[in-house]
C-alpha cells in the first residue's frame, strides 16, 4: 500500500524531461478544456488523448490499474445514478412511480462520467512523470514561498514512513494481546488509543529531530535561497506549451466567439 | 551445511520445521529454517542486518504466518492460533519501546497486556507486581512511562510483556542505546528470569552480549541458519561469523591472534584468556 503513495515512475520519456511548470500548466488547461467541451464525442477524443500521453509516459501497467480503479468506480456510479435523479427529456424509456428513466438523461450521465474521467486521469500524467522534488521545485518557482514548498515536500516524503510506523506499532500492541477488530464500537475506539498515542508521540519526536537537523544545516540563515538545480525552459518546452495553449484556445474561441457547439 | 543442534532431551516449546517466509512484494526473508527450542533455554539469534532474525522472531508469535513449512508453539501450529492466544505463550518485546508505551502510568502500562488476555483480577495484580519487581520499576511505578529515560522505558516495555506471564520471552535488540551499566543490569535481570524457568530468545548482533549470557547461539545469514551451537563453538568459526557480517568479541579475536602461543581459539571471556596466558608464560 505504502508504495503507491508516490505514483512517480522512473523513466526517460519526453514527458519526464519536460519542465514541470509546463506540465502543471498543461494539466490545468486540459482540465479547463474538459469543462469547456460539452459533447460526448469531443470528450472521448480528449480522454483518448490523455490515455495516449499516459501510454507515452510508459506508466507501469500495475500502477495505472491501481490508480484507475477508483476513477472507474466513480464513473460507473455516475452512469448508474444520473438517469435516476434526472427525469427531464424524452423519450421516457421506463418509469417506476416518480422515477423516470429518459434517453437524454442516460447520455448526460455518460457525458458527465467521461468528463470526470478526463479530469481525474489528466492529473495522473503529472503524477506519473514528475518526482515530488520537481513538483515542489516548480511550485516554488511559480511563486509558492519556499518554506511552504519544503513543508509540502517533507510531508509527502514522510507519508510512507508513517505508514510503516503505524504497522510496527500495531504489531507491537497485538503482541500484547490487543485485538483491534474485537468488541463493540466503544471498546474498539478505545483500542485505537493504544495505536494513536505511540504514533503521535513518535511523529512529534521525528518532527523535533527533523527541525534540529534542518537548523544544524543552517536552514533559514538567509531569507532567499539559492538552487543547485535550476529549472530552465528549453525550446521543446516552449513548443509543448504552444501546442497545449492552442489545444485550449482554439475550442474556446470556437465556442464563445463563433458560437459553434463543441 | 547441516547445522547441528546441541543434544537436548528437554521438551520442546517451539518447533520450526522447513519454514519459508516471503514478504508481500517478493522479498524472501526466510528461505529454509529448522529450529527446535526447549523449555528454559537461553538462546541468542544472531546475524547481520537483513539476515532474517527479526522475521523469524515475528513468526514465533504469529505476527507473521509461514509462507510454507510450520511453526509449532506449545504443541499447536501458529496458523491455528491468533496473535492474542499466542501472546500467552510467546511474549515479544519490540526494539523500540516507544512503539508500545501509551498509558499515563507505568503500572497501567504493565497492566494492559494481562488485562487484554482476560486474566482474572488477582492474577493480573500478581503478575503486575512480579513484573515491576523483575524489572526494578518500583520507584517509577506511578510516573508516565514516556517521561522516563530510554533504559527505563525499555524495562517498562519488557515488564509489560513479562506481566502476560509467557513461557517464552523474545527480546529484539534489548540493549541498543543503553549504557554499559544499564545494559549489564538488564542482562542480570534477564538471567534471573531464565533461572526461574523462562525461555529467553535474544535477538542481537552484539557478540559480547551473546558470549557472556547465551547458552546457545543460532547464527543466521540470508534467511538460513548457518550454525547452531554453544557460544564457544560459534565463535571459534571465524569464517561463518564473517559470512553473516558479525564480529566476534574482542577477547576471542585476541585469542585467535595468539594461537601460535598455544592459546585455544574458543576463548569467550577475559578470565579464560588471562588463565591461558599465565599458563603459556609459565606462571602457575
Amino acid at each position: 500500500m505504502a508504495a503507491f503513495v508516490d505514483l512517480y515512475t522512473e523513466a526517460d520519456t519526453f514527458l519526464h524531461r519536460m519542465d514541470p511548470r509546463v506540465k502543471i500548466v498543461a494539466v490545468l488547461l486540459l482540465s479547463l478544456l474538459a469543462f469547456l467541451l460539452s459533447s460526448l464525442s469531443y470528450l472521448l477524443i480528449l480522454l483518448a488523448f490523455i490515455f495516449l500521453l499516459l501510454f507515452l509516459a510508459r506508466a507501469s501497467l500495475s500502477r495505472t490499474k491501481f490508480a484507475l480503479k477508483f476513477v472507474l468506480r466513480f464513473m460507473v456510479l455516475i452512469i448508474v445514478l444520473w438517469p435516476i435523479f434526472d427525469p427531464s427529456g424524452s423519450p421516457v424509456l421506463a418509469s417506476l412511480g416518480p422515477i423516470k428513466i429518459t434517453e437524454p438523461a442516460i447520455w448526460r450521465g455518460v457525458t458527465s462520467a467521461a468528463r470526470v474521467g478526463c479530469l481525474a486521469t489528466v492529473w495522473y500524467i503529472l503524477m506519473f512523470t514528475t518526482s515530488q522534488r520537481d513538483l515542489v521545485r516548480a511550485l516554488v518557482k511559480m511563486g509558492l514561498r519556499f518554506d511552504f514548498g519544503l513543508t509540502l515536500a517533507i510531508s509527502l516524503r514522510f507519508l510512507p514512513t508513517f505508514g510503516a510506523l503505524i504497522d510496527s506499532i500495531k504489531d507491537a500492541q497485538r503482541a500484547r494481546g490487543l485485538e483491534l477488530s474485537k468488541g463493540g464500537l466503544v471498546k474498539r475506539s478505545r483500542n485505537y488509543v493504544a495505536i494513536l498515542v505511540p504514533t503521535i508521540v513518535s511523529a512529534l519526536r521525528t518532527a523535533d529531530m527533523l527541525s534540529l537537523a534542518l537548523q544544524s544545516r543552517a536552514y533559514g540563515a538567509r531569507s532567499d535561497r539559492t538552487y543547485l538545480r535550476d529549472l530552465k525552459m528549453r525550446a521543446s518546452d516552449g513548443v509543448a506549451l504552444g501546442v497545449l495553449v492552442a489545444a485550449f484556445v482554439l475550442p474556446a474561441l470556437a465556442k464563445y466567439v463563433f458560437n459553434i457547439e463543441m | 551445511m547441516i547445522p547441528s543442534a546441541p543434544s537436548s532431551t528437554r521438551e520442546k516449546i517451539v518447533s520450526v520445521q522447513r519454514l519459508k517466509f516471503t514478504y508481500e512484494g517478493g522479498v524472501e526473508a526466510i528461505r529454509d529454517v529448522n529450529l527446535d527450542i526447549g523449555y528454559g533455554e537461553y538462546i541468542a539469534i544472531v546475524g547481520g542486518n537483513g539476515s532474517g532474525k527479526t522475521t523469524l522472531a515475528k513468526n514465533l508469535n504469529g505476527l507473521l504466518r509461514p509462507t510454507s513449512g510450520s511453526v509449532v508453539v506449545g504443541g499447536k501450529p501458529t496458523s491455528e492460533q491468533n496473535v492474542a492466544a499466542l501472546a500467552r505463550i510467546v511474549g515479544y518485546a519490540f526494539q523500540n519501546p516507544d512503539y508500545q508505551l501509551f498509558c499515563s502510568s507505568v503500572e497501567d502500562e504493565i497492566r494492559f497486556g494481562p488485562t487484554n488476555l482476560g486474566y482474572p483480577d488477582d492474577v493480573v495484580h500478581n503478575n503486575v507486581e512480579k513484573a515491576i519487581e523483575a524489572m526494578n520499576l518500583e520507584h517509577v511505578r506511578k510516573l508516565p512511562p514516556l517521561s522516563l529515560r530510554l533504559g527505563e522505558r525499555r524495562r517498562v516495555s519488557i515488564a509489560s510483556v513479562i506481566a502476560m506471564d509467557p513461557q517464552v520471552l523474545v527480546l529484539d535488540e534489548p540493549t541498543t542505546g543503553l549504557d554499559a551499566e544499564e545494559s549489564s543490569e538488564l542482562m542480570q535481570r534477564l538471567k534471573r528470569l531464565n533461572d526461574e524457568g523462562k525461555t529467553i530468545i535474544l535477538i542481537t548482533h552484539d557478540m559480547k552480549l551473546v558470549a557472556e549470557h547465551a547458552k546457545r547461539v543460532v547464527v543466521m545469514a540470508q534467511g538460513r541458519i548457518l550454525l547452531d551451537s554453544d557460544p564457544r563453538g560459534a565463535f571459534s568459526d571465524h569464517e561463518i561469523l564473517r559470512q553473516s557480517n558479525l564480529e566476534p568479541p574482542a577477547v576471542t579475536q585476541l585469542a585467535h591472534r595468539l594461537a601460535a602461543y598455544d592459546i585455544p581459539r574458543d576463548i569467550i571471556s577475559p578470565e579464560e584468556l588471562v588463565f591461558h596466558l599465565m599458563k603459556a608464560i609459565g606462571g602457575t
